[in-house]
C-alpha cells in the first residue's frame, strides 16, 4: 500500500519532468522522420520504418530511464525531503521500490504513447498490426525496467552525473557482452578463461531483450528463448533492486 | 546584441556555402571500418545502422560526379551485409549498380553470391544471378548452375526449373534437359506451361535424334562417298540401330541430295 502511494506520487512527479517531454518530442520526430528515410530508399520501405521506429523506442526509452531514474533518489536527498519521508512509518526498501514502480509506470505510459505513433505509421503502410512488433516493444520495456533499477541503484549513493555515466556504461556493456563471448572462445582454457567466463555470466546481456532484427525480418523466435529472456530480465532486475535496497539501508544521510 | 550576432553568423554561414571547397571523392567513407568491427560498436542497433549506411550508399552511388565511386563499392555493401545479413534489398540494388553503372558483371554476381551465402533460403539471389550470367555474361553453363541452386530452394517459382532445363539444353546436356522438361510437363497445372514443356521435349528429342542421324550420315558418306537414298539404308549399313521418329511419331524430313535432315515441323508451331 505504501509502495503504491509512493509509486503514484513518483509517477505524478516524473510525468511533469521537462526532460521527459523533450525526449518524447525527439522520439516522435525520429519515428515520423522514418517516413522521409523510407522515401529515399530503394526497396522495402516498411523495413526502414520498423527499424527506425524500434530503434527510437529503445534509445529514447533508455535515455528516459537513465536521465530521470538517476535523479529520483538523489533529488530527495539533496532537497532533504528524504528525512521527512523516512521519519514516517515507511521502510527504506518500500521507499525505493515505490520510486522504482513509479518510474516504471512513467516509462510504460511514455512507451505506449511512442508505440502508438509508431504502430499508426506501420498500420498506415501495411494495413495490418503484427503481434511481433508488440512482442519487440514488450521486451524493450523489460530492458527499460532493468535500466531503471540500475539507475535507481546508482542514484541511491552517488550524484546524478556519475549515476548517468554508470547507467549508460551498464547499457553499453549490456549490448557489448557478446564481444566478450568472442574473446572467451579465442582464449585457451585456464584461469583467465574461467575469470572471463565468470565476468561474462555476471555482466548483463541486454541483447537477450533485443528482437528488432527478428521482428523486421520475420524470423522465427523460440518460445523457450522468450520465456528465459523474460525470466532473466525479471530476476536481474530483482537482483539490482536488492542491491539498491542494501546500499540504501546503510546510507547515512547526515 | 544577441540578435545582431545571430544575424551575423547566419550571414557568414550563407557566405561560406558559396565558397567552393575541394573534396576528395569518397573521402567520407574511406575510414569506415569493416562491418564485422562496426557491428561491435552498434550496441544493438546494427539493423538500424545498416539502413542508414544503405540509404547513404544509394545517394552516394547516384552521384555521377564522383568518378571513382566504385573504388570502395564492395567494402560498403559488405558493411551493410555484416550489419544486417538478412536485408535483401542492398544485395539486389548493389548487383544492379554493379551491372548497369560500373559495367562489372563479375562484381554484380559477387554481390548476389554474398546475398545468397547469408540467406541460403532465398531463391531470388541465384535466380537473378542466373539471369545476369545468361543475358549479360553469356555464360550459359554458369547460368545453369545458378538456376539449379534456385530451383532446389523451397518456394522457388516454377520458372526456375524451366530456365534450368533451357540452360541444360543450350549447354547440350540433353539428358538433364529431357528429364527436367518431362518433370515440368507432368507437374504443370497450366495448359500453356504444358504446351511449352511439350514443345521443349520435342526440341530436345529432335536434337538428340538428329545428332545421331547426322553422325550416321557422315559415316555413310565417308564409306560410300554419297548420301543414302533413304534413311533406312543407315540401319542396313549398321551405322544406326534404328531410325527414330519425332516426339509426335512422325518421320524426320530427309534430303538425299544434300544429306540434310530436319524436323517435319517447327517446335513452336506444333
Amino acid at each position: 500500500m505504501k509502495i503504491k502511494v509512493i509509486a503514484l506520487n513518483t509517477f505524478k512527479e516524473a510525468i511533469r519532468d521537462r526532460i521527459l517531454y523533450l525526449l518524447f518530442f525527439f522520439a516522435a520526430t525520429s519515428i515520423i522522420f522514418s517516413l522521409v528515410l523510407a522515401l529515399v530508399t530503394v526497396g522495402d520501405k516498411i523495413k526502414i520504418i520498423k527499424d527506425v521506429g524500434l530503434a527510437s523506442l529503445s534509445l529514447f526509452g533508455a535515455l528516459m530511464a537513465i536521465l530521470i531514474g538517476t535523479g529520483l533518489v538523489y533529488k530527495e536527498i539533496e532537497k532533504r525531503t528524504i528525512f521527512t519521508l523516512l521519519s514516517k512509518p515507511i521502510g527504506r526498501a518500500e521507499f525505493l521500490l515505490g520510486k522504482f514502480f513509479g518510474l516504471a509506470l512513467t516509462l510504460l505510459v511514455m512507451l505506449l504513447l511512442m508505440s502508438l505513433i509508431f504502430l499508426a505509421l506501420v498500420f498506415f503502410h501495411t494495413f495490418k498490426l503484427e503481434w511481433r512488433i508488440g512482442l519487440a516493444i514488450f521486451y524493450i520495456f523489460l530492458e527499460l525496467i532493468l535500466l531503471t533499477s540500475v539507475a535507481i541503484l546508482f542514484s541511491s549513493f552517488t550524484t546524478p552525473i556519475l549515476s548517468s555515466l554508470f547507467s549508460l556504461s551498464f547499457y553499453l556493456i549490456g549490448h557489448f557482452s557478446w564481444g566478450l563471448e568472442i574473446l572467451i572462445k579465442k582464449k585457451k582454457s585456464g584461469l583467465a578463461r574461467i575469470l572471463l567466463q565468470f565476468l561474462y555470466t555476471l555482466l548483463p546481456d541486454l541483447e537477450n531483450f533485443n528482437f528488432k532484427t527478428e521482428v523486421v525480418h520475420r524470423l522465427p523466435i523460440s518460445f523457450k528463448f522468450l520465456s528465459y529472456s523474460l525470466l532473466y530480465g525479471l530476476v536481474y532486475t530483482l537482483f539490482i533492486l536488492i542491491l539498491a535496497v542494501l546500499v540504501f539501508r546503510r546510507r547515512d544521510f547526515t | 546584441m544577441g540578435i545582431l550576432t545571430c544575424l551575423l553568423f547566419m550571414g557568414l554561414k550563407l557566405k561560406l556555402e558559396d565558397i567552393p571547397r575541394k573534396k576528395i571523392p569518397g573521402s567520407s567513407i574511406i575510414y569506415i571500418p569493416s562491418g564485422k568491427y562496426l557491428k561491435l560498436a552498434t550496441f544493438g542497433y546494427s539493423s538500424f545502422l545498416a539502413d542508414l549506411v544503405y540509404l547513404w550508399a544509394i545517394q552516394y552511388y547516384g552521384d555521377l560526379s564522383i568518378t571513382d565511386r566504385f573504388r570502395y563499392f564492395e567494402h560498403i555493401f559488405s558493411i551493410i551485409s555484416e550489419l544486417d545479413p538478412h536485408y535483401v534489398d542492398p544485395y539486389e540494388v548493389a548487383a544492379l549498380i554493379a551491372l548497369y553503372d560500373a559495367k562489372d558483371i563479375s562484381l554484380a554476381l559477387k554481390m548476389l553470391d554474398l546475398g545468397f551465402s547469408k540467406n541460403p533460403d532465398m531463391w531470388i539471389f541465384p535466380l537473378e544471378a542466373g539471369h545476369y550470367a545468361q543475358v549479360y555474361k553469356r555464360d550459359i553453363a554458369l547460368a545453369k548452375e545458378y538456376y539449379k541452386k534456385a530451383m532446389e530452394i523451397e518456394g522457388a517459382p516454377q520458372i526456375a526449373r524451366r530456365l534450368y532445363a533451357n540452360a541444360a539444353f543450350r549447354t547440350m546436356d540433353f539428358q538433364t534437359a529431357w528429364e527436367t522438361w518431362l518433370e515440368v510437363y507432368k507437374t504443370a497445372q497450366d495448359e500453356q506451361i504444358k504446351k511449352i514443356a511439350s514443345n521443349h521435349l520435342y526440341q530436345v528429342k529432335a536434337a538428340v535424334d538428329l545428332r545421331a542421324i547426322r553422325a550416321a550420315l557422315v559415316k555413310f558418306k565417308l564409306k560410300y562417298r554419297r548420301y543414302p537414298a533413304e534413311l533406312v539404308q543407315l540401319v542396313r549399313a549398321g551405322f544406326i540401330p534404328f531410325i527414330p521418329k519425332d516426339f509426335d511419331g512422325k518421320d524426320y524430313l530427309y534430303n538425299p541430295q544434300t544429306g540434310e535432315v530436319k524436323t517435319p515441323v517447327i517446335p513452336w508451331k506444333r
